[in-house]
């Protein structure tokens, strides 16, 4: 009967141990081309991802996330929504029009249409995200079963997460590309296993969304 | 003390019932395709466009029979969706667009338009992480168009491919996320095709010949 207090307090110390184990290590890389004078003022920002790779989509949730980052930091900054501003420019921000350089403004901007539906906008930096997070080396196992008495898992699970995204921030007055910020991050995650499975994630996406989000600032805050 | 009974008809429907409710289980996952389509942000082509939908266009669906008992059937019902999508895209790209009372041909009586297009799907394919063991859900799309007048004289002849994928990410079935994949695909059909509909070679004759000049477009 000792047994089973047993197997809890040593469940307990090792959720204790782990909690402070599951952590997040994160670089952040800038360019910056052409420093910031001062803040966009009443301009607007539009964050967008880039989809044209083969193999995989920079997530929505994580430019979603950057941009909500940047406009809670700085409420005076407009963050267009992604979906809001590729909408009200279709068909040119699909993955296959998308503007690769930033060069390729110009040439938008030759319909008049698509310049009338920019100057509504006030778009003064228009921010390309590229890139991923993936899961690499899981391991371990975990057993749930049900029975008379109850149900209950045993188990251990560990995996670990990777981030890499770059932004690319295009002025969009001069059309030129005035800075880049990359970063990267990792950490890993567990899930033991004790009756109930507890899972604890290192929030390596959330970390990318902080490093890049406090980079972009120091372009488009005039507090920062 | 009372008892019931089930008279043996009574049986009869309810094996019925049981039998109906396993064959259901057992059926085809089907996704019928909904999604909002943006109007195009481009300046309209001054010609008067007709439109006639093929039944295997407007009620296209795509069925895929399961290779193996672990594996399901699938049918993606595109036809609502197509005409949607089309119908907006192609209202934004012209000055007027006209919907033909039948399909054009020489003892058709229709109305007066500069030409008329006739959208079909050539061939749909898609792919879940089920199949390919990749964290990603695709469409893949061929159309074939052809621009005739409205007493059926063709004009031109071209096919177009579109291309929709969706990551698992964000999404919680695989109905949703084929549905997202398709929905993709019909922007990026609609993108592929605003930007290049007057560089087909056989538009841009028919189009010089009428003296309609299209604004640079395209990247």
């Amino acid at each position: 009967m000792r047994a089973v207090p047993r197997l809890l307090r040593l469940a307990t110390v090792l959720l204790a141990g782990l909690s402070t184990a599951a952590c997040v290590t994160s670089t952040v890389d800038e360019m910056v081309f052409n420093e910031p004078v001062e803040g966009i003022g009443d301009s607007t920002v539009v964050i967008l991802g880039r989809r044209h790779a083969a193999d995989y989509e920079t997530e929505p949730d994580f430019i979603q996330c950057v941009g909500d980052h940047i406009s809670s930091r700085d409420r005076s900054i407009t963050v267009i929504g992604e979906l809001e501003f590729v909408n009200s420019l279709y068909p040119w921000f699909e993955p296959r029009t998308a503007p690769l350089h930033p060069q390729n403004i110009d040439r938008l901007l030759l319909q008049e249409p698509v310049a009338e539906r920019m100057a509504e906008l006030k778009t003064e930096y228009m921010i390309w995200i590229d890139g991923k997070t993936e899961r690499s080396d899981s391991m371990g196992s975990m057993t749930c079963g049900i029975g008379p008495g109850g149900a209950g898992c045993f188990g251990f699970g560990t995996w670990s997460d990777d981030s890499d995204y770059e932004a690319v921030i295009w002025d969009f007055t001069d059309r030129a590309e005035v800075g880049r910020v990359n970063t990267t991050a990792s950490g890993q995650s567990y899930m033991p296993a004790v009756v109930v499975p507890i899972p604890i994630i290192a929030p390596v996406q959330g970390t990318a969304c902080d490093g890049i989000g406090d980079q972009l600032l120091e372009f488009l805050s005039s507090e920062y | 003390m009372s008892r019931s009974t089930i008279s043996v008809p009574d049986l009869r429907l309810l094996l019925l019932a049981v039998l109906g409710l396993l064959l259901a289980g057992c059926g085809p996952t089907k996704v019928v395709v909904e999604g909002n389509f943006p109007s195009p942000l481009i300046e309209p082509l001054p010609m008067k466009l007709g439109i006639w939908y093929p039944e295997t266009f407007s009620g296209h669906e795509f069925f895929d029979e399961a290779k193996t008992r672990s594996d399901s059937s699938w049918i993606v019902q595109t036809g609502a969706a197509q005409v949607a999508m089309w119908d907006t895209l192609l209202e934004g790209m012209f000055v007027e667009t006209i919907h033909m009372k039948g399909e054009p041909g020489p003892e058709q009586m229709n109305q007066l338009v500069d030409a008329v297009l006739i959208p079909e799907v050539d061939e749909l394919q898609y792919a879940i992480p089920a199949h390919t063991n990749v964290k990603v859900y695709e469409i893949w799309m061929r159309y074939r168009f052809k621009l005739v007048t409205s007493g059926g004289e063709p004009i031109g002849d071209w096919t177009m491919t579109a291309y929709g994928k969706t990551p698992t990410a964000f999404l919680q079935s695989d109905q949703a996320a084929v549905n997202l994949a398709a929905v993709m695909a019909l922007r990026d059909a609609g993108a592929n095709f605003a930007t290049n509909f007057t560089r087909v070679p056989q538009v841009q004759v028919f189009l010089d010949e009428r003296g309609i000049v299209p604004l640079e477009s395209g990247l």
